[in-house]
């Protein structure tokens, strides 16, 4: 599904990321790491940030991924999670949605109908759909947002960057049980979740971990104990 | 998006020009010039005298040179006043220009009017139009759709040349008493040449069944366009009216300058919206339209309302200050503005509110959205006399910025008494990578990213349209972002 080969990426002068060569199939991946190695910048270098340069290979379903524009890359399959997603005044968050979708297949009762159907799910306000694109929002209430525009996009490649960090414990269990339903109702779908919760990775069930290091490098491994490993002893021990 | 793909090549959609046979007067700007326009329109000797004293007086005068804006010297002697194509009757108006209107979609007989519909073969004769339509055509108004069924309302709307034949009276009650012809000298050179324009008149009580749209076509080459429009809403009438424009891409450029006068009698309610789309000249400033432009309304009576909304995206230089004399007390002076400037555009345009009466209130709300190499200026006045007791005004500036653009805001304020209450916000903001990344990430391209920004930024604005128009505002917003999209 998604294939990075000797990918390095640098910012301002920076090289952040280096030489990574890894690999993500259908299921849930976990990727973990100490603050500041990159584990962002990794998910937006996929995703096109503008600045970002970018060396080596990635392929998404077997297409070029780095040759292609930001709204490509989503369009190929693609998407990333936000931590602090911008606002955008006077563009409510179903409208945005619907823009998104208006290629697609999808009627407005449909999306609508499931947009306020996950938002209630999330506990998020009455009249979510019309609230502008994260304005006056609350961390918790962009990440929940976040986690509804993956659900409708439908992406075959979704990196979440941190999806539980804000979250109040009920939202916890709502993430955890919707990612799980949303893993297992299509074995096609690949998930690369950015996070060091052991509920969460332990419930998901991931297929490889990946540890991001601080010389900018990573080990890919099946071995998922390797989570439990950091958990008890740091990042140093693995 | 699909429709972006027909417009790719040539982003002003309008700028072509239409051959056809017309009747010109000669370049240059003379006291026998002025006297043969008003022989030719048959004018009675009050509106002949009107066109000479303004001349006269603008002899003496020069072009106001305070505003923001830098063109080159107009050559008023190398301009011709009157251009007009021929056709006997308005059942005779040649097929180039009913091509004309088609292509911009102007609707020109009245069943193209009523959505589509062919009501000739209709059994359903009871369809209401929504718009009735007057068209001007360089000089002259070729067509005014729907007059009999205004007319069974007592309403009047018709050209100003057609209303100064019909019903002098009023025309002679009302014209240049909001701005009177030594106002300013682009007021003042209308005032002498004038050619065509748009009359309405409500009656007392009658709310206008349907919207009211004029729409300005300059085609002549080296033409000036000078259009005079009066519109009066007596006691407790309502109207909504509506105002459209085009011209031809043309390397040199073109002047306009028209004059709006508004007059609300007691309890009475003007919306005026415009959609100003002249030829903006190309990305180099070459060509384009001169649009100096006059606009006031008189709140005469008590509890009148006057409300200015407009979009402009085109003309190479604007200067335009849609204004409310709030002298009725309780009387209400709206202006809500989104001016657009890409390339090398400039535009210098916002309000003045002056109030007078007691319990007058005011309202800005203007959107300044600049690209390229463009100049946005918001220039605006709020006076509040010393009679004018209890007044309220808010004024709301905003601007969004892109490239190497200058965005500009000069809010005056006067207050004269010690009840009234002003308020001012004002934003500046660049249009961030950050949020187009974002929107892209989800799959929008460039130009609908920059679309979702900027429509949500007029979203304040656009809701004042009518439907009708805030879909064309829209449509031409996205056009206009197209291009500038770098």
């Amino acid at each position: 599904m998604l294939v990075t080969q000797e990918f390095t990426v640098e910012v301002e002068g920076n090289t952040i990321l280096d030489d990574l060569t890894l690999e993500y199939g259908p299921g849930v991946h976990i990727v973990m790491g100490p603050n500041g190695v990159g584990k962002s910048t990794f998910a937006h270098a996929l995703m096109g940030k503008p600045d970002y340069i970018t060396e080596g290979a990635v392929q998404i379903n077997g297409k070029d991924l780095l040759a292609m524009e930001v709204h490509e890359r989503a369009q190929a399959g693609l998407f990333v999670s936000f931590q602090t997603p911008t606002p955008i005044e006077g563009l409510s968050n179903y409208q945005f949605m619907r823009q998104c979708l208006k290629e697609k297949d999808v009627t407005i009762k449909e999306s609508l109908g499931e947009f306020k159907r996950i938002a209630s799910e999330y506990g998020l306000p009455d009249q979510w759909d019309k609230k502008h694109l994260n304005v006056q929002a609350s961390g918790g209430e962009k990440k929940k947002n976040e986690l509804i525009q993956l659900e409708l996009l439908n992406p075959t490649v979704a990196i979440l960057d941190e999806p539980d960090s804000g979250l109040d414990v009920d939202a916890i269990n709502t993430l955890v049980r919707r990612l799980t339903n949303y893993v297992e109702t299509d074995d096609s779908r690949c998930l690369i979740i950015i996070s060091h919760y052991q509920q969460l990775i332990e419930k998901l069930n991931p297929q490889t971990v990946t540890v991001f290091k601080k010389n900018g490098t990573a080990i890919q491994t099946d071995d998922i104990s390797i989570t439990q490993k950091i958990l008890e002893s740091g990042f140093n021990a693995v | 998006m699909k429709e972006f793909s027909n417009v790719a090549e040539n982003k002003y959609t309008a700028g072509f020009s239409t051959v056809t046979d017309t009747e010109d007067f000669e370049p240059g700007l003379t006291e026998d010039i002025v006297k043969k326009l008003s022989a030719l329109k048959e004018e009675p000797e009050w509106v002949t005298e009107f066109r000479l004293k303004a001349f006269r007086h603008l002899q003496t005068i020069t072009e106001p040179t305070w505003a923001h804006v830098s063109y080159k010297p107009i050559d008023y002697q190398s301009l011709s006043y009157y251009s007009a194509p021929k056709f006997r009757d308005k059942d005779d108006i040649p097929q180039e220009i009913l091509d004309t209107f088609e292509k911009l979609g102007v609707p020109l007989h009245e069943r193209d009017a009523l959505l589509g519909l062919d009501t000739t073969k209709s059994a359903n004769k009871d369809i209401i139009p929504t718009v009735a339509i007057d068209v001007v055509f360089d000089s002259v108004s070729i067509a005014t759709t729907f007059q009999k069924e205004l007319k069974e309302h007592g309403i009047i709307f018709c050209s100003i040349s057609e209303a100064i034949q019909e019903h002098p009276e009023m025309v002679k009650k009302y014209l240049g008493t909001v701005i009177p012809s030594k106002d300013n000298y682009f007021a003042c050179l209308n005032s002498a040449v004038f050619t065509d324009g748009t009359f309405c008149y409500i009656p007392k009580g009658v709310r206008c069944p349907m919207e009211l749209n004029t729409y300005f076509r300059i085609n002549a080459r080296n033409t000036g366009q000078f259009e005079r429009t009066l519109i009066i809403a007596d006691d407790d009438s309502y109207v909504s009216y509506l105002e459209g424009c085009t011209a031809p891409a043309y390397d040199e450029n073109t002047l306009h300058a028209a004059v709006v006068e508004l007059v609300t009698h007691d309890r009475a309610e003007i919306k005026y919206s415009t959609v100003q789309n002249w030829y903006p000249g190309d990305e180099n400033g070459v060509g384009g339209v001169l649009n100096f432009v006059t606009k006031r309304a008189m709140c005469k009576g008590e509890s009148s309302k006057v409300s200015w909304t407009q979009v402009e995206t085109g003309s190479a230089v604007t200067w335009k200050y849609p204004s409310c004399i709030l002298k009725g007390d309780n009387s209400v002076g709206e202006f809500y503005s989104v001016a657009v400037t890409k390339g090398q555009q400039m535009a210098d345009t916002g309000t003045k509110m002056l109030h007078v009466g007691k319990n007058t209130k005011s309202t800005i709300i203007s959107k300044g959205i600049s690209f390229g190499n463009s100049s946005n200026t918001y220039r605006g006045q709020v006076r509040i006399n010393k009679g004018a007791h209890n007044s309220r005004n808010y004024t709301q500036c905003d601007s969004l910025m892109l490239d190497n653009s200058k965005a500009l805001t000069i809010p005056v304020v006067m207050q004269y008494n010690n009840s009234s209450i002003v308020e001012h916000e004002a934003s500046t903001g660049k249009l961030s990578e950050e949020s187009l990344y974002y929107l892209q990430s989800r799959g929008l391209n460039p130009e609908d990213a920059i679309s979702c920004v900027v429509n949500g930024f007029c979203k304040d604005v656009f809701q004042k349209l009518p439907l009708e128009f805030a879909a064309e505002a829209n449509k031409l917003l996205s056009v206009t972002l197209e291009g500038a999209v770098g």
